[in-house]
């Protein structure tokens, strides 16, 4: 392989880019929450690969992964059906599809079930109408998505990228394929090999075919030569995954760049049936290459017929699906326009069809792009003519009225302009007869289509012929004047006929993409400048139905993430329910479904996912008339408005969130200035009771002793209170940071003061424990609520044990006293407020317990009491998860700077 | 020396000026912010004695316009126990925060410890308790014997000791021990502020927590 040189920038230093690493860490993070996909290849039916599969299903099961068989055809083969046994079967859902019943795969039931690993026999596999999805294929990948690993069974043959190759070697055409993404998507795929001979063996013994099918299949695909061709094209293919899988094992060590190489390919497509097969060779040639690939679609003036039209669709479509960047644009010389895309985009490679046929009067694309290409290589390819031919329903189209009108005009014009002429082509020659012809036909192509213009043209030359060069009423001309005059007219109308209607078609075209564009910004300022966001919506759409003559429905995402149950009011058709179906499953796997797709597509109308670079808006559905198709073009143009609409609503989202936040901030103010305010003028005048009492410290006064009791009993209460009222206002924010736990326990004891000094409070916590990531002062507040508890309810001289442990994330605080214990009965009780058991003293305002369990909680915690089997109560505060931190041995711990 | 009181109640400030009267202060009295700030102009206190609930404007601005052009010793007396209401205080330039109903006597206490510092200059207060720093070595003893300390160590107890007796928050540590980027790094701190205090074992010093907000080196006798 050729590899361009022209590009690699030297001196660019192998250090991993930051932004390739994270691509892979999503990629990675990704596919750790979607289930793994284990493919089994085969050259062709018959080498095992089911039974493989099935060996591999029982020595799960027997590991003890939940394993189901979803679907698994046995094509009668013993060996395989006894492998079946003591795996459990899902039945197959049964579809009635006109006078037959289908048994087909059912993922529904597999979702419900929900299995560890499920078996998905023949990959490639066609679902019967009706069901969800058109390809098996794609059941799979739902299956992979909702985190359920698959293992599937493929043939070589049925690779998208391979197809054209099977179809040269066997001369089969293969109808039913699976795209390339999938098999990039499986964690493993695994080869199935058989030698030749085996296999032809083993078809003679009939374990593979039975009976007559055996020897049609022997006779027609099952040669030496075919298969052959197809075990090596299976071998290369797997040697090229595995190669891949290296690279990529290299590039997560040492990332250069997102491509191994920096080629880039480009392939020009247009209606022809060999662009598919140009599409497949590039994409091989670009998984070869490790490089990204263009698919360029090169809009002339030309108008399309419908079969083109869905041809272009068909092979645009099959690019997407393969992963390239399809690119549509506008000129009229295709070589120039793919040469400037080339140009602007660092292509390094343009791969072209070679030209069927030479054509003396008329350089072939390749040629021309070869003497325009300058430093850019041109890959000029056999393509094979697609046997697929387009398969929805053929729309013969009629003949328009418009058409028959405009031929009745031009008979019409000619005729008159004869007429007149006639009559004064004696005062005038009939040299000038010729050139109010040719006047008529500038002006005819003007307004006409090419077909009557060039009918006009010919018409008219005809007529000057006949009825005004001498001899007239016969198309025989003596001189030689004449008849240069007569072939020059006759070019001359046709020439200018074609041009001024290409003109025509171009401009229709021109205004076409301008309409598109205007669209674009009329939905993009509507929607978005609109004071109402619902109006701005409601105009958006018209403007969309407008611009398709379709109508759109809108489900808008709700606050709560989840989809909205009836559609935006500004829809203009209303989804009936089948269609919610196709709206949900739009919504929850985030891709177009519905008509015009592989997914549901008996659905009325097409949906589309409203995403934006992190959200999914909503769903945005068109239903276009009846008999209409969707082309490429239009397809892009949705897809941008989608865009546009979900840029919108997401900007809504943000201002709604942002205005939301500025009214809790504002509620939360207004609180805090009350609070504020009341413990100013409660605390105050307990700060000069207390302040005025130490002044008089040395009078020893036993009145004075009472008062300051007193005091510190209000100042309890006041605390409280406040303290209370700040939970119950949820204004608490807990502010996590690293605590040593025997600090918090200090901080308490401190907090509770002299009442505590009658109780020795004994800590057992680990020398080495970890620190603790809480709210310290909330902890500590907590924690001197329960001791202070403690010092009430228990007899003085009575200890407090206090003891920490940490375990798998989980840290408790348990604080046991050696008093006479909770009441039986009430150990739920003591955290309500305003509780005191019977008996209690005085002192306590039964809030501290339930501040305690208030402030626990609100760091994700929980508190609870009980009577410790030897005696006391016991209270337990427990943080789950918390985040720890056990100190390094100093060395590791980052150095101080210098000071 | 002079002390200015800041504070709106009446009964706050008799009674301040009481206490700080008998201990040798010469007192004057600001009823408002702006007042304040007009006699901390004029009476160029030596220490400074602020509420945070004024009735004019909050006192944590009015510290902030003092800083701009004063490094007088501010202790905070505030019935604002929250930390970030504390935290606020310490960043806009307090060096002290007594919440009230408060002690006379850890008053005082603490305002001689600001002064102390301010008094004796940034770098020259290498003592506090048993503990003293020899900065041209990096080298400590405890009571006459050699402290053997790492690097890290020695700068976190110099800042300590700087401050003896006065809360230092945790960016302040972070960032002179460990530089700015290190401020979110409080852990480490943690970690060795616990190395600290085993060495410290059987002195006569204590590294006491601040919860959320710092720490502060207290001779255990005060």
């Amino acid at each position: 392989m050729v590899m361009t040189s022209n590009r690699i920038h030297p001196g660019e230093n192998d250090r991993p880019d930051p932004d390739a690493l994270l691509a892979q860490l999503q990629q990675e993070d990704a596919a750790l929450k979607s289930g793994k996909l284990h493919i089994y290849l085969g050259m062709c039916p018959g080498v095992g690969k089911t039974y493989a599969m099935l060996q591999s299903a029982r020595q799960r099961a027997g590991e003890g992964v939940d394993v189901l068989v979803g679907i698994v055809e046995t094509h009668g083969r013993p060996e395989t059906a006894v492998l079946l046994e003591r795996l459990p079967v899902l039945p197959r859902q049964k579809l009635e599809h006109r006078e037959f019943t289908l048994e087909e795969f059912d993922i529904d039931a597999v979702l419900r079930q929900r299995p560890q690993l499920v078996l998905v026999d023949e990959l490639a596999h066609t679902n019967a109408p009706g069901s969800r999805h058109a390809k098996r294929y794609q059941d799979v990948l739902e299956l992979l998505e909702a985190g359920i690993d698959v293992l599937t069974t493929l043939n070589v043959q049925h690779i998208e990228s391979q197809v054209d190759i099977v179809q040269q070697i066997t001369g089969v055409a293969v109808h039913e394929t699976v795209p390339d993404s999938i098999l990039d998507r499986a964690q493993e795929i695994q080869l199935i090999d058989l030698s030749v001979e085996h296999l032809l063996q083993r078809l003679a013994e009939g374990k593979v075919y039975l009976g007559e099918r055996a020897e049609r299949a022997a006779a027609n695909f099952f040669k030496q030569g075919n298969l052959t061709a197809l075990r090596e094209l299976a071998l290369r293919f797997t040697a090229s995954q595995v190669d891949r899988y290296l690279e990529d094992i290299r590039r997560a060590r040492r990332v250069s760049s997102p491509w191994k190489t920096n080629a880039r390919l480009l392939v020009g497509v247009g209606p022809s049936p060999y662009a598919e097969s140009l599409v497949r060779w590039t994409r091989r040639a670009a998984t070869r290459l490790n490089c990204p690939w263009l698919v360029v679609w090169v809009e002339g003036s030309r108008a399309l017929s419908p079969e083109e039209q869905e041809r272009l669709t068909l092979s645009l479509g099959l690019a997407r699906k393969l992963g390239a960047e399809v690119v549509s644009v506008t000129g009229e010389s295709i070589s120039e326009a793919l040469l400037q895309v080339a140009r602007e985009r660092n292509v390094s490679q343009i791969v072209v069809g070679k030209p069927e046929r030479a054509n003396w009067w008329r350089k072939s694309l390749a040629d021309r792009l070869i003497r325009g290409s300058g430093d850019i290589e041109v890959c000029v390819i056999r393509p094979l003519a697609a046997t697929r031919q387009p398969n929805s329903k053929k729309l013969r189209e009629p003949v328009p009225a418009s058409l028959v009108t405009e031929y009745s005009w031009v008979l019409a014009i000619v005729f008159t302009i004869a007429s007149l002429c006639w009559a004064m082509s004696p005062l005038t020659g009939y040299m000038l007869v010729a050139l109010v012809f040719l006047l008529a036909i500038v002006l005819a192509a003007l307004r006409f289509q090419t077909g009557p213009v060039l009918v006009m043209a010919t018409l008219s030359a005809l007529t000057w012929n006949f009825f005004f060069i001498p001899p007239h009423y016969t198309f025989d001309i003596q001189k030689v004047e004449d008849w240069t005059m007569f072939v020059l007219f006759f070019i001359v109308a046709l020439s200018m006929g074609n041009l001024t209607s290409r003109l025509r078609i171009r401009e229709i075209a021109e205004r076409r993409r301008l309409r598109q564009t205007d669209t674009l910004l009329r939905v993009t300022q509507s929607a978005a400048l609109a004071v109402e966001l619902e109006n701005g919506l409601a105009e958006a759409l018209r403007t969309i139905d407008g611009l398709l003559q379709a109508s759109t429905a809108l489900v808008v995402r709700e606050a709560d993430r989840s989809l909205a149950k009836s559609a935006h009011r500004a829809s203009s058709f209303q989804p009936s329910p089948k269609e919610w179906g196709v709206i949900t499953w739009t919504f929850n796997n985030k891709q177009c479904a519905g008509r015009f797709t592989d997914t549901l597509p008996e659905s009325a109308a097409i949906w589309f996912p409203l995403q934006t670079a992190t959200s999914l808006m909503g769903v945005l559905g068109v239903r276009m008339p009846y008999e209409a198709q969707l082309d490429f073009n239009t397809r892009q143009t949705i897809e941008t408005l989608a865009l546009q609409l979900a840029l919108v609503l997401e900007k809504n989202h943000f201002i709604q969130a942002v205005k939301q936040a500025e009214v809790v901030a504002q509620s939360e103010k207004l609180h805090r200035t009350l609070l504020d305010s009341v413990s100013h003028e409660m605390k105050t005048p307990l700060a000069i009771i207390q302040a005025s009492l130490e002044g008089m410290h040395g009078l020893r006064n036993p009145y004075l002793a009472e008062i300051g009791t007193a005091t510190r009993r209000l100042q309890r209460v006041v605390d409280s209170l406040l303290q209370m009222s700040r939970l119950e206002s949820e204004i608490l924010k807990p502010n996590l940071d690293w605590c040593e736990v025997r600090d918090v326990i200090t901080a308490a004891r401190q907090a509770v003061g002299a009442q505590l000094d009658a109780h020795p409070l004994r800590i057992s916590l680990a020398e080495d424990f970890p620190l603790i990531k809480v709210d310290h002062s909330l902890f500590a507040q907590a924690l001197a609520n329960i001791l202070h508890n403690a010092a009430i309810y228990t007899p003085e001289g009575s200890g407090i044990d206090v003891a920490g442990s940490l375990e798998d994330k989980c840290f408790a605080l348990s604080i046991r006293d050696h008093g006479p214990g909770l009441p039986s009965g009430t150990e739920h009780r003591v955290f309500e407020k305003f509780y005191r058991a019977d008996g209690t003293p005085p002192g306590g305002t039964g809030l501290g317990l339930a501040i305690a369990r208030g402030f626990i909680q609100a760091q994700g915690g929980r508190i609870l009491a009980r009577n410790h089997p030897g005696g006391g109560a016991e209270f337990v505060i427990e943080l789950e998860g918390v985040e720890t931190f056990a100190p390094p041995e100093s060395a590791s711990a980052p150095k101080a700077r210098s000071p | 020396m002079i002390a200015l009181i800041i504070d709106d109640e009446i009964q706050i400030r008799r009674l301040l000026r009481l206490a700080l009267e008998s201990r040798g202060y010469t007192v004057h009295e600001g009823t408002t912010g702006q007042l304040g700030l007009q006699a901390a102009v004029f009476s160029k206190p030596d220490v400074l004695l602020l509420d945070l609930g004024l009735p004019d404007m909050d006192g944590v601005d009015v510290l902030k316009r003092l800083r701009e052009w004063s490094q007088v010793p501010v202790l905070v007396l505030s019935v604002r126990d929250q930390e970030t209401a504390k935290l606020a205080a310490f960043d806009a330039g307090a060096d002290d925060y007594v919440t009230k109903p408060f002690s006379t006597a850890e008053l005082m206490a603490r305002l001689t410890a600001i002064q102390r510092r301010h008094g004796a200059g940034d770098v020259a207060n290498l003592q506090a308790g048993g503990v003293s720093l020899d900065p041209a070595h990096h080298e400590a003893t405890l009571d006459g014997q050699p402290l053997k300390l790492t690097p890290t160590e020695y700068a976190l107890l110099a800042q300590l000791v700087r401050h003896a007796g006065r809360i230092v928050t945790l960016k302040q540590l972070l960032r002179t021990v460990w530089g700015p980027q290190a401020e979110q790094q409080s852990h480490y701190l943690r970690v060795y502020v616990n190395h600290l205090r085993k060495k410290l074992e059987g002195s006569n010093l204590d590294i006491r927590n601040e919860p959320g907000i710092g720490y502060r080196l207290q001779t255990r006798d005060s």
